[in-house]
């Protein structure tokens, strides 16, 4: 019994229910006429979708920074790069491979602003990377309209000026890497590209948080003055960390788009951190410590929730209630973190 | 005499640096107000109109911030309560100000209840209050639509077709709320000119500023300036620092709905799944403006927040239409001003308790130099 | 918790349900409709001239019906027409909505030949007529969308 009670614990309640819920929703799938198949070749291509954005998560939780509600920042990077390459008329993996050149920099330098700004601030993290994304998606709201793209499939067709809400990836990197080397099975599709390039992605931040500079990094995230006391720079490391999560967000939201197949600017990346960041603490993460695992299982759970959802509801009592669940679990998902004692406390 | 000048120019500086906000706003105003073209009677009676339906909300967001909660975005509970309440209202079809004081008392039991919820949870993660209470807001908003969306004409029962989906459960996107449309604001209005003022709301805001002013002063006010101040001094002083903090969130709560009441009443149309998600963020964006900070927010502040943020955003879409040729970037530019000023006024604090902190070391170490000499 | 302070609590919040009751009493809305058809013995008046409480007075012919709309319970009527004596006559009748009713139909006739005769006789609730409705087939789409316009 005591066991028990001690793995809840550890792995935490609402993790447990989440898994639960998952897995009765695939075996329930079946017996009201959802085809697994169906359901867990989505379930994977949501996975692969997603997965890079929750990723980006992974090195500011490290660095003692917070969760990184200013997503959004670094999802503007991508967005840059994406409609630069289109703009400049590369097509397939060529256009892909020329959006993540162009984000880089802009990730970079967004990155490295936002570093410093979060090392004045140490304490209200969170608080105030969620109004930077807001801040900045707002500010490019503005941007997309003025900026002098020509390119007749991404600017409005009457004054040709300003760019469209959304703007298609068909022709220039849709798919890419979904098709690159996919295995059918049967119905079953597997996108075999994207979840190679996540798992290239996953291996590199492993591997890097065992480098010199990595330690150093979770150093600064777990103890920050034994950190200092070491003779750890802990400034230029968590700005180091903030640059990386910015980047992975650029690369993170082109992997998105060449899946789902658009370019959403304006209000879109508004509220895009939120599912991350509820994805990789599902998956385990806390406030201050996230592991790679974290970023899949978290990832594949509550893509799976998002999937399964309302296709198995509304084919079992013909209600579409998925939007309720979504909000409940994400959002239940953060409070449930939000509310740990942390190891190192403020 | 130089001395003088280089003093006053100083505390001037001072003065930019603790109201940035404040001042940046008020240039920005002072721009666009001549480029939007707008007359200055249209403006003035703009704004006499969104006082009254604002201030009340944003006075609601005096209390938690004074007990050390932060700015609290949990209010949009308090707003979700108003809404059911006014649902309730409209269905059973009763009027005017009856109406509009059953949506409040129906209201309040709800608020208080969500409140305690979410006071309860905020306590359980002191120091991130402001994070928690935005998540807060959002997953209540899931509760909310799972209630309205799919309990009221179900299992609660809803007598009138016109609030119902066609699809049987579930409520419209929105109530026409013409029943109690501008009744409290009629109520008591005098017209100068064109321009009509309700006195009616003016007079119950009025006496909310009374009962926050002679809150501060009771008992329970003071114990919670203390929490606010030191939660450990508090505690050793013998406050029960759990308790009152929750008692600020429902109290905050229970006020944000009866705002919300306020502030439909003027609207005139309910959106059931939208209304009161933007509620909190223009309330919390219009104190900051006003000067209020995380920490320090007074009445002064919600009257300021209120005329500066509201002029802007009245003038801001034909102030960018002018001056570019696109309205749609004056709407835009209105929504990035909104956000920026929260996370400037957010950073700036930091900054500023950052400085403070350092300035007490600093003189706590010149001290004991002193003593050491 | 001291037995006063107990009891003020629970006056007031007796108190505060009380007025929640008269709220719903004297705010609820009702639709009082006014009908100049023939019922049973009663013909069908010319002309007829009605006005509840201090409305403006309406005019109605044979056939007609027409609506008022009226907030809280007591009422009064009053309507002037001509008898079959050619005499105009006004009568004037208070009455009360029965608790519940949204909405309700006064048969002038009715009223106009016995004036004081208990309410029920001439005041019914509305049942309004069953029709066979097709299904409504138009769905509106809830829209959870952010839109930020304050």
């Amino acid at each position: 019994m005591n066991k028990i009670k001690e793995f809840v614990n550890q792995f935490g309640l609402p993790r447990i229910i989440i898994g639960l819920f998952l897995l009765l929703l695939f075996i329930i799938a079946p017996f009201v006429g959802v085809k697994v198949s169906t359901s867990i070749n989505d379930t994977l291509v949501r996975f692969g979708m997603n997965s890079v954005l929750v990723l980006a998560m992974v090195p500011m939780i490290h660095s003692g920074c917070g969760l990184n509600f200013g997503l959004p920042f670094g999802i503007i990077a991508g967005l840059l790069g994406a409609t630069l390459a289109l703009e400049c008329e590369f097509h397939g993996v060529v256009c892909f491979l020329m959006a993540i050149l162009f984000a880089t920099p802009f990730a970079v330098i967004f990155g490295w602003g936002y570093g410093k700004l979060l090392n004045k601030v140490k304490g209200g993290e969170m608080m105030i990377a969620t109004y930077v994304g807001f801040s900045s998606v707002a500010f490019m709201c503005m941007m997309w309209l003025i900026l002098p793209y020509k390119n007749p499939t991404m600017v409005w067709g009457y004054s040709g000026r300003g760019l469209r809400t959304t703007i298609t990836t068909e022709g220039y990197f849709l798919h890419v890497l979904d098709d690159f080397l996919k295995i059918k099975i049967g119905r079953l599709v597997i996108p075999t590209g994207m979840i190679l390039f996540f798992a290239v992605l996953a291996f590199c931040m492993w591997a890097f948080l065992h480098t010199k500079t990595g330690t150093a990094m979770t150093a600064v995230g777990s103890n920050p003055i034994f950190a200092r006391a070491s003779g750890i720079n802990v400034d230029r490391i968590r700005t180091l960390s903030v640059i990386m999560s910015t980047w992975l967000g650029a690369v993170g939201i082109l992997v998105y788009e060449q899946s789902f197949g658009f370019i959403q600017l304006y209000m879109g990346p508004f509220y895009m951190a939120l599912p991350a960041v509820s994805a990789i603490l599902i998956g385990g993460a806390s406030v201050n410590k996230a592991t790679v695992a974290n970023v899949i299982i978290g990832t594949f759970l509550f893509q799976g929730i998002l999937t399964m959802t309302p296709s198995v509801m509304n084919a079992a009592v013909h209600t579409d209630i998925s939007e309720v669940v979504r909000i409940v679990v994400s959002n239940g998902m953060i409070l449930y973190a939000l509310t740990r004692k942390t190891e190192a406390s403020r | 005499m130089k001395q003088q000048q280089k003093s006053s120019f100083k505390k001037f500086l001072r003065f930019l640096s603790d109201n940035t906000v404040t001042v940046l706003f008020v240039i920005i105003c002072a721009v666009s107000i001549p480029l939007s073209g707008y007359s200055l009677t249209y403006l003035v009676s703009e704004i006499i109109v969104r006082m009254a339906r604002d201030s009340f909300l944003i006075v609601s967001l005096l209390i938690p911030i004074m007990a050390g909660m932060g700015l609290n975005f949990g209010m949009t509970l308090g707003a979700m309560a108003a809404e059911i309440g006014l649902i309730c209202i409209c269905d059973w079809g009763v009027v005017g100000i009856p109406g509009i004081v059953l949506a409040a008392i129906i209201s309040t039991p709800i608020s208080i209840l969500l409140g305690w919820w979410c006071g309860k949870i905020l306590n359980l993660a002191k120091g991130r209050e402001m994070v928690t209470s935005y998540i807060i807001g959002f997953f209540m908003n899931g509760i909310y639509q799972l209630v309205v969306l799919y309990c009221f004409g179900g299992i609660i029962p809803v007598r009138s077709s016109k609030l119902v989906l066609p699809r049987g459960y579930g409520i419209r996107n929105t109530v026409n709320l013409s029943g109690i449309r501008l009744k409290l604001d009629n109520l008591l209005a005098i017209r100068i000119g064109t321009i009509s003022i309700p006195i009616g709301t003016f007079l119950i805001i009025a006496a909310l500023c009374l009962f926050v002013l002679w809150f501060k002063k009771t008992k329970l006010g003071q114990d919670m300036r203390a929490v606010g101040q030191d939660m450990e001094v508090s505690r050793a002083a013998g406050i029960k620092v759990e308790h009152t903090r929750i008692i600020s969130i429902i109290i905050s709560t229970v006020l944000a709905g009866y705002g919300m009441i306020i502030y439909l009443q003027s609207m005139g149309t309910l959106n059931t799944y939208n209304s009161h998600t933007q509620v909190g963020m223009f309330s919390i964006a219009a104190l900051l403006v006003g000067g209020a900070s995380v920490s320090k927010a007074n009445i002064r502040n919600v009257f300021l927040g209120v005329i500066l943020f509201h002029l802007m955003f009245i003038v801001s879409p034909m102030a960018g239409k002018n001056l570019i040729g696109e309205a749609q970037l004056g709407e835009y530019f209105r929504v990035f001003v909104s956000y920026g000023v929260i996370t400037l006024s957010l950073v700036l604090y930091e900054l500023r308790k950052k400085r403070e902190l350092g300035d007490e070391g600093a003189a706590l170490a010149a001290g004991q130099k002193e003593e050491g000499k | 918790m001291s037995k006063k302070r107990l009891l003020i609590r629970l006056g007031t919040l007796v108190g505060v349900l009380l007025l929640a009751v008269l709220m719903y009493f004297v705010g609820r809305e009702h639709t009082i409709l006014v009908d100049d058809k023939s019922v049973g013995d009663y013909k069908a008046l010319a002309t007829v001239d009605v006005g509840v409480d201090k409305q403006k007075s309406m005019e109605l012919a044979a056939r007609d019906r027409d609506k008022f709309v009226v907030t809280s319970q007591s009422h009064s009527i009053t309507i002037k027409f001509t008898d079959s004596n050619w005499n105009e006559q006004t009568i004037t009748r208070k009455f009360k909505v029965p608790v519940g009713l949204d909405t309700v139909i006064i048969s002038l006739p009715t009223l106009a030949a016995n004036p004081d005769a208990p309410q029920a006789d001439w005041l019914a609730e509305y049942i309004p007529p069953t029709v066979v409705v097709r299904q409504d087939t138009t769905s509106e789409t809830v829209n959870t969308e952010d839109s930020f316009s304050f």
